[in-house]
């Protein structure tokens, strides 16, 4: 083992003199877009100065008009209004809205929307699970065992908090690397860390050796995917095969993580522990990417391509109490001059809000990723962040005003055609994407519209029934059900978060899964998709409950039955036709029901207050409301 | 372009979307409206995700049924005879094993002779225990790799090797790269299926049988015997038949108009196809599961209808008729939390498990023989593991990843052959060993799959079941 060691020394000797481990930098590989300092380009000169709401659709208009198109026209209010509501809170919006909003005929009742929306606590609950994708959060471990981690839904309250108060960007990338050594001395600033210890981890494998090796690997990955969008893990075992990562650049940065350490007592990682004196252990390149190949030791520091600042690692003062690796780490992603950081969280707000990135992977910048569609944007967004103060509100506000963002998502004159035919893919955005809602805001809608939303914010997560058929591919209280009733119509986000087991709902609609960061969900289309939305006891009881509800709104007959479930549902109110279909099947469904004889116990009759109700009307408008629910209309927005 | 030809532009699109299904009776009325009959026959689904795909070459099998044994079986005591662990039995391991990673502490303990004789078996006489006197009469169809070996004496880490090639989680696992390369051979049923028992509590959970970074319509769709095989596959006991009959013509109308009114959009309109597939699968996942019409003769093959084993056998019968009707890859497991991890009394646990599974698989081996079904279908028997030859509380064994046996039989496969030992008594694999991975490519191999050409693009990778490693096993192949 001496001898082993003292050659590792040898090697890492050799290395600080020069002779390499890695190759030097090509002009090949650090000219890639993404390394290259960020520019705060000049809006461009339009011909249709009429069409702009704000600088960002210069750059959007001036590629359309060098395709001879232009902006779409913006959507009638009630399609904005839901559009927004979804963007931004992640809930259809109420009827009472729908029609203040309609009958504001001031310039400014969009902007004054934007800003409500934005000031709700809603907004948090709807970005910050976002970022929970973003960060692979979870609330247990995975493997095996899959423990709970019981303080992990404080990490998912700090996210909403964080979002809804606007901590600045670069203060929020800050506080989930290095909160605990920026503040030691405010507990609840190392809360963000959290983000560090959110990956699997395989407590109870043999080898303890294997076991920090992985997860401080995952720790990497992590903040390579989260905040660089690089692909550091595939750097783990061999130099990246495409991107300007080396292997040493890996292990490097994972240097800066190399203090972190399993208390004895404490086997869950709950949050993150790193050692409390300054000393931390070597790092080493690790062979192959195995944790028993130690190869040649490795001083902490950046990745090299994206580090034109020349930052480096400062050395651990005396007196101090920390290792300052990680605050070092901070500082170099949130440094001004960082050619990454501030492109990818843009790109990232500009997916979640338009539906398309501009690189089309937020995850990989690299050589093997999208090159960004419009990256005189992107760079004029990353500048914009930084002169609004890092807040992602302005910057998400700034968005949603655009006349990009306000765009018809469907053909309401000729330039349709003409967009279509010059812009197939939609990457000039010559109208707005349609988007198809997860299922966290599915669910939540379905809660919303029947009345049943329970909006308490924060604390432990909360654990609504499973089909039997799912709970039983559990281990033992895996999933005991909340008692509280109320707690299962909890918003998607507070739902505890198992690793080994998504919540069917969810794992329908392509929840990720927790294991690595997500930076853009698949979007299938699949039966059990629709098996969920029609058959399920949710959809059911949800379906009954927004009968209910209609019922009580005293809405007397079909015609103003079909309404209310339009607006409710959908933000608008029938058309002729669409109202002719519905009234037909509800007559249809009242008279077969009531040819069946079928007993109140057999029928799904709504829920609601008034029970004087016919029960065969009553199913009737439950199955319309069920019907309703599985339109493509409830999941995709315009 | 005028307005009509973009109409019937349009039309035409949107058939070629929709397809047939439970529009399709009001499909053929615009058809004939429009007299765009011919334009509809000639497009077909191409688009769907889980339509039949090319092979890379000609393949030997077209389906697989795989029967895992979760807990870790014992090679030892099943497969692999070891004389020199009867002769040995009660001496510690001898020193020149050198150390050995164990997940208990079991090194210094005494090794166990095999809880049961071994005898030759059929005409190519391959020692197989008395644990398992059924599969003993099929010995001639079945190839018995024994030197098989993987990389973690943890349960769930290998419980995802054996089943995604890693011991991480998350990884896509081998039905969902086979659903992602074929397809489905029914478009009525999900390409994987996957029954797990009863008992529930794998080790490591669904992401054995998720997609990984695959989309999430390849992976493994769980069935259960009985009324309800799939989760939500009927509607709630207040909706009958007819009821969702009218509803779902509702939600097709409604959403044909939506669909209209926006340029007949290519992920609406598959939206709409899905709810066709799951109208189908509503009517033929149940009739898979509808054993009724089986013979009294088959069911006896299979134990069906006595103990112990009705349960597996039942499901061992719904795999052929899975199989039969196109789907793709089955995924059966035997074994509840604990299923075969035998860490004491060996005895009873595998008496347990072998009663409940021998039957059955013999049963299924040769009802496919019969039904001509075996020369195109690959049937896999294996655990995550194997056992130590060191006993662990006198009775029992310890996990061991070193060295184990895991059975092919069926299509493109030499039956009757033994390949691959383990040292003398049974601890490592030693000679033609086979990796996971190995295991892995040759399984591709006989569906006509290159396991090195078959990828996906994920977060800067072309990512792989074998990742960097993996050889087919050509020996075996017939």
């Amino acid at each position: 083992m001496v001898i082993f060691a003292s050659v590792t020394i040898v090697i890492a000797e050799t290395y600080n003199k020069g002779p390499s481990i890695e190759q030097e930098l090509t002009e090949e590989e650090l000219s890639h877009w993404a390394f290259q300092p960020i520019q705060h380009p000049r809006p461009p000169e339009v011909q249709n100065e009429s069409e702009v709401a704000n600088a960002l659709d210069r750059f959007i208009l001036a590629r359309l008009e060098e395709k001879g198109l232009s902006l779409m026209p913006s959507a009638d209010r009630r399609t904005l209004i839901r559009r927004l509501s979804f963007g931004l809170r992640g809930l259809p919006p109420t009827q009472e809205e729908i029609q203040e909003f309609l009958n504001d005929d001031s310039e400014i009742a969009y902007e004054v929307l934007v800003d409500r929306f934005l000031g709700e606590t809603a907004f948090g609950e709807r970005w910050g699970q976002h970022w929970l994708d973003v960060v692979r959060f979870a609330e247990t471990e995975g493997f095996e065992h899959d423990y709970v981690r019981p303080d992990a839904w404080r990490y998912r309250d700090w996210v909403i908090h964080a979002f809804n108060k606007d901590i600045p960007y670069d203060e929020f990338v800050s506080l989930q690397i290095a909160g605990d050594e920026l503040y030691p001395d405010v507990p609840d600033m190392a809360i963000g860390t959290g983000f560090l210890v959110a990956g699997p981890d395989m407590s109870d494998i043999n080898i303890a050796e294997e076991r920090s090796h992985t997860i401080l690997n995952e720790m990497t990955s992590a903040t390579g995917a989260a905040f660089l969008g690089l692909t550091m893990a595939c750097a783990q075992c061999h130099d990246h095969k495409f991107d300007a990562i080396s292997q040493a650049d890996f292990y490097r940065m994972r240097a800066v993580f190399a203090n972190m350490y399993f208390p004895e007592k404490q086997k869950r990682l709950n949050q993150v522990f790193f050692e409390p004196d300054a000393e931390a252990p070597a790092t080493h390149l690790m062979l192959r990417g195995m944790f028993n190949s130690p190869g040649p030791v490795l001083a902490p520091g950046f990745v090299r391509a994206a580090n034109p600042m020349g930052l480096t690692v400062p050395e651990t003062e005396e007196d101090a109490t920390t290792t300052g690796r990680r605050k070092a780490l901070a500082k170099w992603i949130t440094d001004p001059e960082h050619p990454l950081a501030t492109r990818v969280i843009m790109n990232r707000v500009w997916h979640y809000l338009i539906g398309i990135p501009i690189v089309g992977t937020p995850n990989d910048f690299g050589v093997k990723g999208d090159r960004p569609t419009h990256p005189q944007l992107l760079d004029w967004l990353s500048k914009e962040l930084m002169v609004r103060n890092w807040s992602l509100k302005e910057m998400i506000r700034l968005v949603v005003m655009s006349a990009t963002y306000r765009q018809v998502s469907r053909p309401v004159d000729d330039t349709w055609v003409d967009a279509v035919a010059a812009d197939p893919d939609n990457r000039l955005l010559s109208r707005m994407p349609r988007k198809r809602l997860e299922g966290e805001a599915i669910r939540d809608a379905m809660l919303f519209v029947s009345g049943r939303l329970n909006r308490k914010q924060g604390g432990p997560g909360v654990h609504p029934p499973l089909p039997r058929e799912v709970a039983i591919t559990l281990l033992k209280k895996q999933w005991e059900v909340s008692k509280d009733e109320s707690d299962h119509y909890r918003r998607s986000i507070y739902l505890f978060v198992r690793r080994n087991l998504r919540f069917p709902m969810f794992d329908v609609f392509d929840r990720p899964d927790t294991l690595a960061s997500c930076g853009r969900r698949n979007v299938s289309t699949t039966a059990p998709q629709s098996l969920t939305l029609l058959n399920s006891d949710f959809s059911l009881n949800s379906a009954r409950h927004l009968a209910g509800e209609v019922l009580d709104s005293g809405a007397i007959d079909y015609s103003a039955w079909v309404d209310q479930c339009y607006e409710r549902l959908f933000s608008r109110l029938p058309s002729d036709s669409e109202r002719e279909i519905a009234i037909e099947f509800l007559e249809g469904q009242t008279t077969m029901l009531k040819d069946a004889e079928r007993e109140v116990s057999e029928l799904a009759v709504p829920l609601g207050t008034e029970n004087t109700m016919d029960r065969f009307q009553g199913s009737a408008l439950t199955d319309l409301c069920l019907a309703l629910f599985n339109l493509n209309e409830m999941i995709y927005i315009d | 372009m005028n307005s009509d030809a973009r109409g019937a532009l349009n039309r035409r699109k949107f058939l070629r979307n929709v397809g047939g299904g439970i529009g399709a009776i009001a499909l053929a009325k615009i058809l004939s409206e429009e007299n765009l009959l011919t334009a509809a026959s000639n497009v077909s689904a191409e688009a769907d995700t889980l339509a039949r795909l090319a092979p890379h070459y000609e393949p030997k099998v077209k389906r697989v049924v795989y029967l895992f044994m979760h807990g870790g079986p014992s090679h030892v005591d099943l497969w692999d005879p070891k004389p020199d662990l009867v002769k040995y039995g009660g001496m510690p391991l001898p020193d020149s094993f050198g150390s050995v990673m164990t997940r208990r502490k079991v090194v210094h303990n005494p090794l166990m002779p095999p809880a049961r004789e071994f005898r030759p078996r059929g005409e190519s006489s391959i020692e197989i225990s008395d644990f398992l006197p059924h599969i003993s009469t099929v010995a001639d169809e079945l190839c018995v790799m024994r030197g098989c070996h993987g990389d973690s004496v943890n349960h769930p880490q290998s419980v995802y090797q054996m089943n995604t090639g890693s011991i991480l989680m998350g990884k896509p696992s081998l039905g969902s790269w086979v659903s992602y390369g074929l397809g489905s051979e029914n478009q009525d049923m999900p390409a994987f299926v996957v029954m797990p028992d009863p008992g529930g509590g794998l080790k490591g959970g669904p992401p054995a049988w998720g997609s990984g970074f695959l989309p999430a319509s390849y992976q493994g769709t769980t069935m259960r015997p009985g009324a309800n095989p799939i989760l939500n596959l009927k509607p709630p006991a207040q909706v009958t038949g007819r009821q969702q009959q009218s509803t779902l013509d509702m939600i097709y109308k409604l959403n044909a108009k939506h669909l209209e009114d926006r340029d007949f959009d290519d992920s609406l309109a598959a939206r709409v196809r899905s709810y066709e597939l799951a109208y189908r699968m509503q009517t033929a996942a149940p009739d898979i599961v509808d054993i009724s019409g089986e013979s009294k003769a088959t069911r006896d093959l299979y134990g069906i209808g006595e103990e112990p084993t009705d349960e597996f056998g039942t499901r061992c019968l719904l795999a052929r008729r899975m199989i039969e009707r196109g789907v793709r890859f089955v995924q059966l497991y035997s074994g509840d939390t604990l299923g075969w991890d035998a860490h004491n009394n060996l005895e009873d646990n595998h008496s347990t498990h072998c009663a409940k599974t021998d039957k059955p698989i013999a049963g299924l081996i040769k009802d496919l023989k019969k039904r001509g079904l075996l020369e195109d279908t690959l049937v896999i028997w294996g655990g995550e593991f194997g056992r130590m030859p060191m006993s662990e509380k006198g009775t029992g064994r310890d996990h061991n990843p070193w060295g184990y046996s895991v059975v092919f039989a069926g299509g493109g496969v030499k039956g009757g052959m033994t390949y691959g030992e383990t040292d003398a008594i049974g601890l490592r694999a030693e000679h033609n060993k086979v990796h996971v991975h190995d295991l892995h490519a040759t399984i591709l191999h006989l569906l006509g799959l290159d396991h090195e050409k078959l990828t996906y693009f994920h977060n800067g990778r072309e990512e792989r079941l074998t990742d960097v490693a993996g050889n087919v096993v050509t020996e075996i192949l017939s």
